[in-house]
């Protein structure tokens, strides 16, 4: 079974693309895959027991004040968490179980609008809802000036950084 | 969507966004429903609301090309006209799917064809409607399908009292599906009846949100053309190389598409942040071949460092991406009567979404979608295409262009016209790959 955070319908395509965001949780040995984050944040959740995973590719820290966050709970950290760790416990997985893994929120400009970092923002709020919730953050990749592009493996519990043009090794959390 | 000019119907944000909604998951459903009926993988891609003159959309039927659609008339919770549009061959490589035994004539529109034809272009019009009726919690009901040839406006929307006149703004909805392995290639038109469209609009409408008259959307337009042409002659004034402005549009989108166009392409930006009436962000990008020859042309051995750019050829950039910028948002600023600073450019050689996501994360703080003014600036000599971004904060582009006056802005001296959406359009027939193929929603 697949769950998307896209309209249900849509055609999917194979590694799933899961574009900013979008999230998707699978119980397969489906992989997943998120082009180019910059100052987005990928948000990897994964029960080693049950083999279940999530990948959420964020855009916001948080959600709770939105009215869009019902409609797109995959676009802000809090809510994308506890969307996919709802999902995981939905499909048979254990709450106490499932471990999280981050990356991206880089801060690629520095312009006067951005205040302290809109990438930094970010990875704050994933540290903050992940911790309220007792999940712990096992491997994290972020900050920086960089692109990211992220493939997380449900299967596996594997998530794979690399830089957009493909140069050098790709790191693995 | 054709206003009469007497009317000031006023579209507000929040009714842009029902129809982005509507323009997404509509191309979702007819998406599911073609590849359910043909058995072709699809996905869908960007969506984007796209403001253009009825003159244009008359130019994309007249474009020569033999043409078959399928028309729906809509009644009850959205009155208009639905239409599937195909390219001749790629309707007769669909039907091929669908009738593979007949006769081997597959090269006319024979009974047959034209009965599976009609069929197709009745699903894939009921997907687009029944995507709109969800978001508005309506029902629209369809009329029996009509089957269309031709090769001209005069052909698909001439005798349709809804369709726009010259002159008149329309708002296109346009939709990538991407469809692996064929050519699908089509164009969904709406042509809405006049008054159920304003009364869509004013339902949608709240009462504090900031909301444009629908006759100002000219002074969009003018902000546009003069922008893209002031950057396009910084260009040639400082290289010296010949531009044309290759495609000039004004969309409205969701945040998350504009990074999406551009995700996993490497790009050369240069970045700014802009402060006025309105405020906002403009980016530049030029691919990696475009970066080099360009600042190679600016300043010889330029274009030669260890990642394709020396750090010479970075500042000759970042110099250019100065100048065009002032350029473009000078051009805004005589349009709005206003004047408009900027910062010192950003240098990023990187994804393009991972240069974009930092700057629709920041507007995001505030606004789900997003106006984009989007231009293309191309030196085809010099094989050099520079993509403009530039994104207003929302709220204070409508309240620059509340303040606007059309009147004024109508006097001004206009310019010769040149294509829009020039690359997008084009359905190329005989691509073996995943092909994005555009589709789009005139409303």
């Amino acid at each position: 079974m697949k769950t998307y955070g896209t309209e249900p319908g849509t055609p999917t395509t194979d590694p799933l693309r899961v574009g900013i965001s979008e999230f998707a949780v699978s119980d397969g040995n489906e992989t997943m895959k998120s082009y180019g984050l910059g100052s987005c944040l990928a948000i990897a959740l994964w029960d080693p027991g049950a083999g279940i995973g999530g990948l959420a590719h964020v855009m916001l820290p948080s959600g709770d004040e939105r009215d869009d966050s019902d409609r797109k709970p995959g676009k802000f950290a809090d809510t994308a968490i506890r969307t996919m760790l709802r999902q995981i416990v939905e499909m048979g997985g254990d709450y106490t179980a499932v471990e999280a893994k981050i990356a991206g929120g880089s801060d690629m400009f520095e312009f006067d609008s951005f205040e302290e970092g809109v990438g930094k923002r970010n990875v704050e709020a994933a540290r903050e809802e992940l911790d309220k919730l007792g999940v712990p953050l096992v491997a994290e990749d972020v900050g920086g000036d960089r692109g990211r592009t992220v493939e997380f493996d449900a299967g596996s519990g594997a998530l794979s950084i690399k830089t957009p043009d493909g140069n050098g090794p790709p790191t693995e959390l | 969507m054709t206003p009469s000019t007497a009317d000031t119907m006023e579209l507000d944000v929040n009714a842009l966004g029902t129809f982005y909604r509507m323009a997404s998951e509509g191309a979702g459903l007819a998406a599911g429903r073609l590849t359910h009926m043909t058995g072709v993988d699809t996905r869908v891609g960007v969506t984007r609301l796209n403001f253009v003159r009825g003159s244009e959309v008359a130019a994309e039927f007249d474009d020569g090309r033999a043409k078959v659609g399928v028309r729906v008339d809509t009644e009850d919770g959205l009155e208009g006209s639905s239409m599937v549009v195909f390219d001749r061959e790629n309707a007769l490589r669909i039907v091929s799917t669908l009738v593979p035994d007949s006769m081997g004539a597959t090269d006319e529109f024979d009974e047959l064809n034209t009965s599976a034809m009609t069929e197709v272009g009745q699903i894939m019009n009921s997907g687009f409607i029944d995507g709109w009726a969800d978001v508005l919690e309506t029902v629209i009901d369809l009329s029996p399908p009509e089957f269309v040839t031709g090769e001209s406006a005069a052909d698909f929307i001439g005798h349709l009292p809804t369709a726009p006149d010259e002159d008149d703004f329309v708002v296109l909805f346009r939709s990538n599906i991407e469809a692996v392995g064929t050519e699908v290639g089509f164009s969904h038109y709406f042509f809405p009846e006049h008054e159920s469209i304003s009364s869509l609009v004013e339902r949608r409408r709240e009462d504090d949100a900031a909301a444009i008259d629908y006759d100002k959307l000219e002074g969009f337009d003018r902000m546009a053309e003069q922008g893209a042409e002031e950057a396009a002659d910084n260009i040639t004034t400082l290289t010296g190389i010949e531009t044309e402005i290759d495609i000039r549009r004004l969309n409205f989108v969701s945040l998350e598409a504009i990074a999406e166009e551009v995700a996993d392409e490497m790009l050369v930006g240069i970045a700014f942040e802009f402060d006025g009436t309105p405020s906002g962000y403009l980016v530049l990008m030029f691919d990696e071949d475009s970066a080099e020859h360009i600042a190679e042309a600016m300043m010889p051995g330029a274009g030669d460092g260890d990642d394709g750019l020396s750090e010479m050829g970075q500042s000759a950039l970042q110099e250019l991406g100065n100048i065009m910028t002032s350029g473009m948002l000078d051009g805004w600023a005589n349009v709005l009567d206003t004047t408009i600073d900027h910062s010192t450019p950003e240098f990023i050689h990187d994804a393009g979404s991972a240069a974009i996501d930092p700057i629709v994360i920041n507007l995001g703080e505030n606004q789900e979608y997003a106006f984009v003014f989007d231009t293309r600036i191309r030196a085809a000599d010099a094989d050099i295409d520079c993509d403009i971004f530039a994104i207003p904060d929302e709220e204070d582009l409508m309240r620059a262009l509340d303040d606007l006056d059309v009147a004024r802005v109508g006097e001004a001296p206009t310019t010769a016209e040149f294509p829009v959406d020039g690359d997008e359009d084009v359905e190329t027939v005989d691509e073996p790959d995943p092909d994005p193929d555009e589709i789009e929603s005139d409303l």
